[in-house]
C-alpha cells in the first residue's frame, strides 16, 4: 500500500499548497512532448540557431560572463544589481568593469590567433543583459536575456574550441566573494565537487571543448585549478570575508585577462588544455540550499522531475543521466522550480 | 516579484543578503600579495579630508537603517572622487620619493567601506574594500611595509573636532593612555614594526594625535573646526597639492629612519566604553562575544587584556561587526 502511495507521489501532480506559487507561468516554454529529457528541445533550438553562425575553421572562443569575480566587485546587494531590482546605482559601472574585462579576454585571444567569439551572459544582474552592448568588441555574437536554456551555457556546441569564463565565484561553502553555486550547497558528479565554473566546463567537456581560462577571486581560482587542472587563471583579488576584499588595479587586471586568454588559446591550440570528461553514467548529487530545501513545495516540485531519485536526507537529491545536456536541462528545471515564488 | 525571485538564480539568496554579513574571522590570516619597493599602506578616512563637515556629504545611506536619511548626492557624486583624488596625491607624493608598492585601505565606513572609487585610484594600488574585514582599517598590514600614512582622519571621540568620534567608543584607552581611531590602529601597525609617517585631517585631529604619538610625523592640516559641523577649509586642490609635497617629505625621512613605530608595553590593558548614544539592542552582543573574555567594569565599560595588538584588532572588528547593520 505504502508502494503505491510513493509511486501515486511521484507521478500524480499534488495539489498546490496554500503558499503555493502563482500558476501562471509566462515564460517561453516548448509545450511539446520531450524527447528523451526535460528541457531538451528547448536547448537543442538554441544550439541549432547560433550553429548557423559558427565558422566552420578558425578558431571559436565561448565567453561565459559572471560578474560576482569583477575586479573592484564586494557586495552583492549593492553592487551586483541594478536601482530596478533593489540593487543600487554602482552596478552599472561595473557593468563598464564586465564589458571591459570581456573585450580584454577577447583581444587577448585574438592576438594568439582566435577568430570567433560568442559572449554568453551568465549573471542575473540587469536580467542577463549586463554586458554593454555599444561598448563590446563589435566582432562578438552576444547571447543575453532570460529565461534561455541552460542559461550559462546557452548554445554551446562541439564547434567551439575553447570556453573561457570572466567574473566567475568561489563555489557555495567557500571562503570567497559572494560564493555561491546556483540555487546547490552541494554539487557533485561521480562524486567530484564542481563549482558553476566546473559544471560549464563538464557541459562543454562532453562535446570535447576544454575550459581553458578563468577568472575571479583567489578561492575561485585555487579550487577551480582542483576540479579542471591546470588552465589559465588570473586572481583578481583577495577575499578578506564574503564581502570585503583587497582589489587588484582593474588596469592590471585587463593587462592579466589579455596575457591570459592569449596563452590560453595557444594551449588549446598545443592540446595543452584537455576537456574535462567524466565516466558516464553521470551520477548527479545535489543538496538545495537550506532556504530552499525547507520549502516542501520545492522538495517534492523538484523530486518529481523526471529521472529524480529522492535522498534520505531532506533536500538532496540524485539524478544518473548519459547526457551532460540533460544534466544541463536538469539544473534549468531547478533553477525555474525554485524560482517560481 | 518574478524579476525580484530571478535575481537569486546567480545570487546568493535574498535571505542572505537581508542577515548580518559571515563574519571575517576565517580570513584571519590572509594576506595581501607581496610586492617589490618600498611599500606604503595608507588608510584614507572621510571626516578628516578637505571640505567635509556634514554626515550626508560621507554616507551613502546603506550601512545600516539608521543610516538611511543621511546620505546626499554629495556622497554619490562629489566626495567619493574628491577622496579617491586624495589618495591619489598622497601616492603620487610617495612615488617621487621612491615609493613603489601601495595599498590603500578603506578606513571609512561609508557604502560599508567602499569610498574609494576602484577606476579613478591610482592604477598601481591594491585596494582593500568591503565589510567585514578581520583588522578593519589595517587588514592586510603585515611588516614588509615601510610606513603607514593617515588621511583624512578625525578627533576623539568628545573632542570638538569636525565629526568626531572613535569607532563605537565614547572613551578607548590602552594602559591608560588614549587613543583615536589614528592611535589604535598605529598600535597594531607598531607592533609589526611600521612606523607612521604622515597623518591629515582637521587641526583639533592634528593636535591631538601629535601629543599621543610624538614620532614627528608630518603633519597636514585640511581645515580648522569652528564646531562639530563647521570649518574653514581649503581648497580640495590646495590641500592635495600638501599632500603630495607631505607624503614625499614623509617618504623620504622614513626612509632616512626618522619614525619610531608607535609601541606600548605589554600586556596591553584596553579599557573602553561603548557609546550611549547606542541602542542597547545594538551592543547587546558585546558583553557575550564568545572569542573575547571581556570584563565588565561600569555601565557599558568594559576591560580587555591582550599581549597582542593584533588580537585587539580582531575585537575591534567583532565590535563592528554588531553595531554595523
Amino acid at each position: 500500500m505504502s508502494r503505491l502511495i510513493l509511486v501515486a507521489v511521484l507521478i500524480l501532480p499534488l495539489p498546490l499548497r496554500a503558499q503555493a506559487r502563482p500558476a501562471a507561468d509566462t515564460m517561453p516554454r516548448d509545450t511539446t512532448p520531450p524527447a528523451a529529457y526535460f528541457g531538451v528541445t528547448e536547448y537543442q533550438l538554441a544550439r541549432q540557431k547560433l550553429e548557423l553562425d559558427m565558422q566552420r575553421g578558425g578558431f571559436s572562443v565561448y565567453i561565459i560572463a559572471d560578474m560576482e569575480g569583477l575586479a573592484g566587485a564586494v557586495r552583492n546587494a549593492t553592487e551586483m544589481r541594478p536601482v530596478s531590482r533593489g540593487g543600487s546605482p554602482q552596478h552599472e559601472r561595473f557593468r563598464q568593469e564586465l564589458t571591459d574585462e570581456i573585450n580584454s579576454v577577447i583581444a587577448g585571444a585574438r592576438t594568439a590567433g582566435a577568430t570567433q567569439f560568442i559572449v554568453n551572459e551568465g549573471h542575473g544582474g540587469t536580467l542577463f543583459r549586463n554586458v554593454l552592448v555599444d561598448q563590446l568588441d563589435p566582432e562578438a555574437i552576444l547571447i543575453r536575456g532570460y529565461p534561455k536554456p541552460i542559461v550559462m551555457s546557452t548554445g554551446m556546441n562541439p564547434m567551439v574550441d575553447a570556453m573561457m569564463i570572466v567574473g566567475a565565484h568561489a563555489n557555495a561553502g567557500s571562503l570567497g566573494i559572494i560564493s555561491h553555486n546556483f540555487a546547490f550547497d552541494y554539487f557533485a558528479i561521480n562524486e567530484k565537487v564542481l563549482n558553476e565554473a566546473g559544471i560549464a566546463a563538464f557541459i562543454g567537456g562532453e562535446m570535447g571543448v576544454p575550459m581553458a581560462l578563468a577568472s575571479g577571486d583567489d578561492v575561485l581560482v585555487a579550487e577551480t585549478r582542483e576540479m579542471l587542472g591546470p588552465l589559465e587563471t588570473v586572481t583578481v583579488k583577495t577575499a578578506f570575508s564574503r564581502s570585503a576584499a583587497a582589489v587588484m588595479p582593474p588596469a592590471t587586471v585587463h593587462r592579466q585577462l589579455r596575457q591570459a586568454a592569449a596563452r590560453a588559446v595557444r594551449r588549446v591550440k598545443a592540446g595543452e588544455l584537455r576537456p574535462l570528461s567524466m565516466e558516464k553514467p553521470y551520477r548527479v548529487r545535489f543538496c538545495l540550499r537550506k532556504s530552499f530545501s525547507e520549502d516542501t513545495w520545492v522538495t517534492e516540485t523538484v523530486g518529481r522531475i523526471k529521472g529524480i531519485d529522492l535522498d534520505a536526507r531532506r533536500g538532496c537529491f540524485g539524478y544518473t543521466s548519459e547526457s551532460a545536456e540533460a544534466v544541463g536541462n536538469l539544473l534549468n528545471e531547478i533553477e525555474w522550480t525554485v524560482l517560481k515564488p | 516579484m518574478r524579476s525580484l525571485a530571478l535575481a537569486a538564480l546567480c545570487l546568493t539568496s535574498l535571505v542572505q543578503a537581508q542577515t548580518p554579513p559571515a563574519s571575517s574571522a576565517p580570513y584571519r590570516d590572509k594576506q595581501i600579495p607581496r610586492e617589490a619597493g618600498f611599500r606604503v599602506f595608507i588608510v584614507p578616512d572621510m571626516e578628516g579630508m578637505a571640505s567635509a563637515v556634514d554626515s550626508r556629504e560621507i554616507i551613502a545611506g546603506n550601512e545600516g537603517e539608521r543610516f538611511k536619511d543621511l546620505t546626499s548626492p554629495d556622497y554619490w557624486d562629489r566626495f567619493r572622487l574628491l577622496l579617491t583624488q586624495e589618495v591619489n596625491a598622497t601616492i603620487r607624493g610617495a612615488r617621487l620619493a621612491g615609493a613603489r608598492s601601495f595599498v590603500v585601505n578603506e578606513g571609512h565606513g561609508g557604502n560599508l567601506f567602499a569610498n574609494v572609487l576602484p577606476w579613478e585610484l591610482d592604477s598601481s594600488a591594491i585596494l582593500v574594500r568591503g565589510f567585514p574585514k578581520p583588522l578593519v582599517m589595517v587588514t592586510g598590514i603585515d611588516s614588509s611595509f615601510g610606513t603607514v600614512m593617515f588621511t583624512g582622519a578625525h578627533a576623539n571621540a568628545g573632542s570638538p573636532g569636525v565629526l568626531a568620534h572613535n569607532f563605537a567608543f565614547d572613551s578607548f584607552t590602552v594602559n591608560g593612555k588614549v587613543l583615536n581611531e589614528v592611535g589604535i590602529n598605529a598600535l597594531i601597525a607598531g607592533e609589526l614594526g611600521v612606523s607612521v609617517s604622515l597623518v591629515s585631517g582637521d587641526d583639533v585631529l592634528i593636535a591631538e594625535t601629535q601629543r599621543m604619538l610624538p614620532n614627528g610625523f608630518v603633519a597636514i592640516v585640511t581645515k580648522r573646526a569652528v564646531g562639530r559641523n563647521a570649518a574653514i577649509t581649503y581648497s580640495p586642490v590646495k590641500v592635495r597639492r600638501m599632500l603630495q609635497t607631505g607624503a614625499a617629505e614623509a617618504v623620504r625621512r622614513e626612509r632616512r629612519g626618522d619614525f619610531k613605530p608607535f609601541t606600548l608595553e605589554r600586556p596591553y590593558r584596553i579599557e573602553f566604553t561603548l557609546r550611549h548614544s547606542y541602542p542597547d539592542s545594538l551592543i547587546r552582543g558585546v558583553a557575550t562575544l564568545p572569542e573575547f573574555k571581556l570584563e565588565k567594569t561600569g555601565d557599558r565599560a568594559y576591560r580587555y587584556v591582550t599581549d597582542s595588538a593584533r588580537q585587539m584588532g580582531w575585537l575591534l572588528d567583532a565590535i563592528e561587526e554588531l553595531v554595523i547593520r
